[in-house]
């Protein structure tokens, strides 16, 4: 019993060690925001460095989908679509005030905020944020699954321990 | 019609054709390979977080609410700001002041970071210098509610730290340097791209020391 | 401006009685001109050898609910062999909102009048194929009509997505030998930049029909600034073209100084223009990178890249974002330039350069590029101007037309620059216009250096436009009054109307704007250069193959923000 929680409190640790400092983001971009978010894996800034360089334009092959830019009602049954299709474990940063809210276009064609429609993880506000403001969300949300993998981990061992107690 | 109704098309020159200029790109390519490898040229990465690149004083970043000597808001409420900002972003209430000088008081000053665009109109609308940028960018939130920062926290973090401010009415740094420039004319020193490398190499070297104090989140 | 005059009454005296009545505009001859008519005085102005407006600049539609006649359709045009404009408006009842649609004069009408109908609900009669363009498909009503509510929004659900299958017209190209396949590229494709969709019907490699879905992007900026004041209007200009946002700032703000019979002081026309010309680089090295990383080259994106961070960093210490920089204001400048301004773009004017020519010698003269691009997408001048083409890729195609030239505003008839031009009209051709253009741009801005910069205030002196200067408002009492009204009432603009263009990095970008004398906007229409390029994507696809439609969407330069504004 000691054995294989060990095994697999092992095996959730470096799967959660492996994730953390290798995000595949799927860059949905659209507007302005783009620009800055090419500015971020570009060499100024390079993203590189926390090993999240791979940007994936598949959304069966990336886990952090990071939406830069304005979604209109146009737009979202495809960013819905998209994010449907990603593979679980997934997160969405929305980066910039319009995938955050809106911004400053309360209007007829423009959603007010992607949350309407897929659950976010981490916003990032700016009007473009800048590639400063993206990585430090992006950081923030590698706390957030550390955060959040150690408290299931603390679950699966208790609930583990029920079951096994059970079992005997 | 006016206009020719064929493209003509470039012609190769004889080397193209034989893809020779291949060899010059390569070269290029080469030459920056080896020397980003051998670092004789400098690489222009900026390690982020532990290096911050150096933002001018006019940076639009997260908002601060200035405060009197005695502590308390400048803010007299009276929506300015919020009348001038292009994103309706800004929540005023006004209130009464116990003290009679002063007029009123903003009960609830919220300022909507997932709305506000950043564009500095409220600053540039403000009659009492009450409201000024930081060149903060460390923002994230992980809730909507969250976004909503509130008159503390606009006055907390960032007292009156220069190094931490942005866009505000007046720069009192440039002053100086505008005073230094007009001297050093006077003198007949000037090097203009002397200056601009100096203050490249100066940005490159010292990283700005100022550990961010996360700002919301 | 040297607008010509143009000769009108022959050519009026052959149009039925009253059909046509001429105005004076503030800025160009305005006719306006009876429905009935509208055909017939079209096809004339285009093909009378005393007018030849060969270009329809812009087509859009204005309400007015009050009037008997409630909408006009707005035609912009321009000739470019006798360098004049002339604008047509044409009355139509709210009962019956048909026109005759123009598509047979110009091609660029097409878009131009499904906007018209998707916004205003116009009709134009003889339009093959009159949907809506920049909404979605389950939209209701007619945006930009006054009595529409800008935050009403209506909700696409996927069922309601349209399904394009678009084929090819003639039977001519019937080949038995490969299978017929439609497929769909983007709306979230990379190289559609994101926002666009195409639709392709193949003939094994080759596309024989195809269709383009836009709107993914329309972000309502004509709406926007009917409801902000003419100052809030500045930051969404900043997201038309995001690339070189500065120049959208501009040319806005000179469009209402204009209207407001005022001018910017020296200095700040001085530093925008050298900014200008920062951000025309800007947006010429994004292009370039993004077509060259499309077709494969990556190295020169990050080569392109590394001029654009540069010039952010002056654009930041200039404007505080680096962006979406709304550093204008009507009359002048935000901000006093900083101090070290002269001495940045100077080290800007000597490392730039150095970039570029990487990018030079790594692509231009390389095969394999030059494989790719060579002949690609080829379009013949006449087609382009037919096409409502301006800037780089019109004259790529051989046409020498720049506004920096045909109309020289601000400083730019003093300065001494090339306009290039190349005949090939190819994604090649289109490449190397941007490469040159680079290098005139660096030109002019080291000789507006050397002209050293005016001395003076760099913005207008005049309380009803700009803000006073802080210190007296906060301690003067009438410049305070001034500061409240002015941020309470926004600026007032006189009633009138005017179109006022410069060039923007994609060609020209027209600002055509309404003012009732409201502290808002009436009507703002931009003239977005790439909208009408885009139109002819489908045209420049025909015969080529998937690979080569992806090379040439990059290299005409779409920027969704301003296409679909
Ligand atoms: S948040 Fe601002 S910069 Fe980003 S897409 Fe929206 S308007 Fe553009
Ligand atoms: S920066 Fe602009 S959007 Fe943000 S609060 Fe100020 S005025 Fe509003
Ligand atoms: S403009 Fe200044 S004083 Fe007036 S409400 Fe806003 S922050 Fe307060």
């Amino acid at each position: 019993m000691i054995g294989e929680s060990w095994v697999t409190t092992t095996v959730d640790k470096l799967e959660e060690w492996g994730r953390n400092n290798s995000f595949w983001p799927l860059p949905f971009g659209t507007a302005c925001c783009a620009i800055e978010f090419m500015s971020v894996v570009s060499s100024h800034y390079d993203m590189a460095r926390f090993g999240y360089e791979v940007v994936r334009f598949s959304p069966r092959q990336s886990d952090v989908m990071i939406v830069a830019g304005t979604i209109t009602d146009k737009m979202a049954p495809t960013l819905k679509r998209i994010y449907d299709q990603m593979p679980d474990p997934k997160w969405v940063v929305s980066m910039g005030a319009c995938a955050c809210s809106g911004g400053f276009y309360r209007a007829y064609h423009v959603m007010q905020g992607i949350d309407e429609i897929v659950p976010v993880d981490v916003y990032v506000p700016g009007c473009p944020p800048t590639p400063e403001g993206l990585m430090y969300g992006i950081l923030q949300l590698k706390e957030k699954i550390k955060r959040d993998s150690k408290r299931r981990l603390k679950e699966k061992r208790a609930h583990g321990d029920d079951s096994g107690s059970a079992a005997a | 019609m006016p206009h020719s109704d064929t493209p003509e098309p470039y012609r190769y020159t004889l080397a193209e054709r034989l893809y020779l200029p291949l060899l010059g790109g390569m070269w290029v390519t080469l030459r920056h390979f080896v020397g980003n490898l051998l670092g004789r040229r400098t690489s222009y990465t900026i390690e982020y977080p532990e290096e911050r690149r150096a933002y001018s004083h006019r940076f639009r970043g997260h908002h601060i609410l200035t405060s009197r000597p005695d502590g308390s808001l400048r803010c007299v409420a009276c929506f300015l700001c919020a009348t001038a900002c292009p994103a309706e972003c800004i929540h005023i209430e006004a209130g009464e002041h116990p003290d009679v000088n002063v007029e009123k008081y903003p009960v609830v000053y919220d300022i909507d970071m997932l709305r506000c665009v950043f564009c500095g109109y409220c600053v540039d609308a403000c009659p009492e210098e009450a409201i000024i940028m930081s060149n903060n960018y460390d923002m994230a939130f992980f809730n909507r509610a969250s976004s909503v920062v509130t008159k503390e926290e606009l006055q907390k973090p960032f007292t009156y730290d220069q190094a931490r401010l942005g866009y505000r009415p007046r720069y009192p740094e440039e002053e100086e340097q505008r005073a230094r420039a007009r001297r050093e004319l006077q003198a007949g020193r000037v090097d203009l791209v002397g200056e601009a490398r100096r203050r490249q190499e100066a940005a490159a070297a010292g990283p700005e020391s100022s550990k961010s104090a996360a700002a919301s989140s | 401006m040297p607008t010509a005059t143009i000769p009108a009454p022959p050519l009026l005296d052959s149009l039925p009685e009253g059909s046509v009545e001429v105005v004076e505009g503030l800025d160009q001859p305005t006719w306006i001109v009876r429905r009935d008519a509208l055909a017939q005085v079209a096809r004339q102005l285009r093909d009378d050898p005393e007018t030849q407006f060969d270009l329809l600049l812009d087509l859009c539609g204005v309400d007015y609910p009050d009037r008997d006649e409630r909408f006009e359709a707005v035609y912009h045009l321009y000739s470019l062999p006798r360098a004049a404009r002339l604008r047509l408006k044409v009355p139509v009842l709210e009962d019956d909102p048909v026109l005759p649609s123009l598509i047979d004069v110009w091609t660029a009408a097409d878009w131009f009048e499904r906007e018209a109908w998707d916004m205003f609900g116009l009709r134009f009669e003889g339009h093959p194929n009159l949907r809506r363009i920049l909404t979605h498909e389950a939209f209701q009503g007619h945006p930009l009509r006054k009595d529409y509510d800008p935050a009403r929004r209506w909700i696409l659900t996927e069922d309601k997505i349209y399904k394009p299958n678009p084929q090819p017209t003639g039977s001519e190209s019937v080949d038995d030998m490969f299978e017929r396949m439609t497929i769909n590229i983007g709306p979230s494709h990379p190289a559609m930049h994101g926002t666009f969709r195409v639709v392709a019907t193949l003939d094994g490699e080759v596309i024989v029909a195809s269709e383009v879905e836009i709107g993914y992007l329309h972000r309502c900026f004509e709406k926007m600034a009917e409801t902000h004041t003419w100052q809030q209007v500045i930051p969404y200009t900043d997201r038309l073209n995001y690339c070189s946002s500065f120049i959208n700032n501009v040319a806005y703000c000179r469009t209402v100084e204009k209207l407001m019979g005022i001018e910017a002081p020296p200095r700040a026309v001085w530093a925008q223009m050298i900014l200008s010309e920062f951000s025309r680089i800007m947006d010429h090295c994004v292009c370039n990178g993004s077509t060259l990383v499309d077709t494969g080259a990556l190295t020169n994106f990050w080569y392109m890249f590394q001029p654009r961070e540069e010039i952010y960093g002056l654009l930041e210490a200039c404007c505080g974002a680096r962006l979406t920089v709304s550093a204008c204001r009507i009359g002048g400048l935000l901000e006093d330039l900083p101090p070290d301004f002269e001495a940045r773009c100077r080290h800007l004017l000597e490392t730039v350069p150095e970039f570029i020519d990487d990018v030079d010698k790594v692509v231009t003269k390389n095969r394999i590029w030059l494989d790719r691009s060579v002949g690609v997408a080829a379009i013949s001048a006449e087609e382009a101007v037919d096409h409502g083409w301006t800037g780089p890729c019109l004259r790529a195609s051989g046409v020498d037309y720049d506004v920096r030239r045909a109309y020289p505003y601000d400083l730019y008839g003093e300065v001494d620059f090339e306009v290039p031009v190349f005949q090939g009209g190819d994604v090649f051709d289109r490449y190397r216009m941007r490469m040159e253009e680079i290098h005139q741009s660096l030109s002019i801005i080291r000789q507006l250096l050397d002209r050293g910069m005016p001395d003076g205030p760099y913005i207008v002196d005049d309380p009803h436009v700009a803000l006073p200067p802080k210190e007296d408002a906060y301690n003067q009492m009438e410049a305070m009054i001034y500061h409240f009204k002015l941020i309470m009432d926004g600026i007032q603009v006189p009633p009138g109307e005017l179109y006022h263009m410069v060039e923007g990095a994609n060609g020209e970008l027209g600002f055509y704007v309404i003012s009732d004398g409201s502290g808002k906007p009436y009507r703002i229409k931009v003239r977005p250069p790439c909208f009408p390029i885009m139109a002819s994507f489908s045209h420049l696809m025909q015969g080529g193959t998937i690979s080569d439609a992806i090379a040439t969407l990059g290299g005409l330069n779409i920027i969704a923000g301003e296409l679909e504004r």
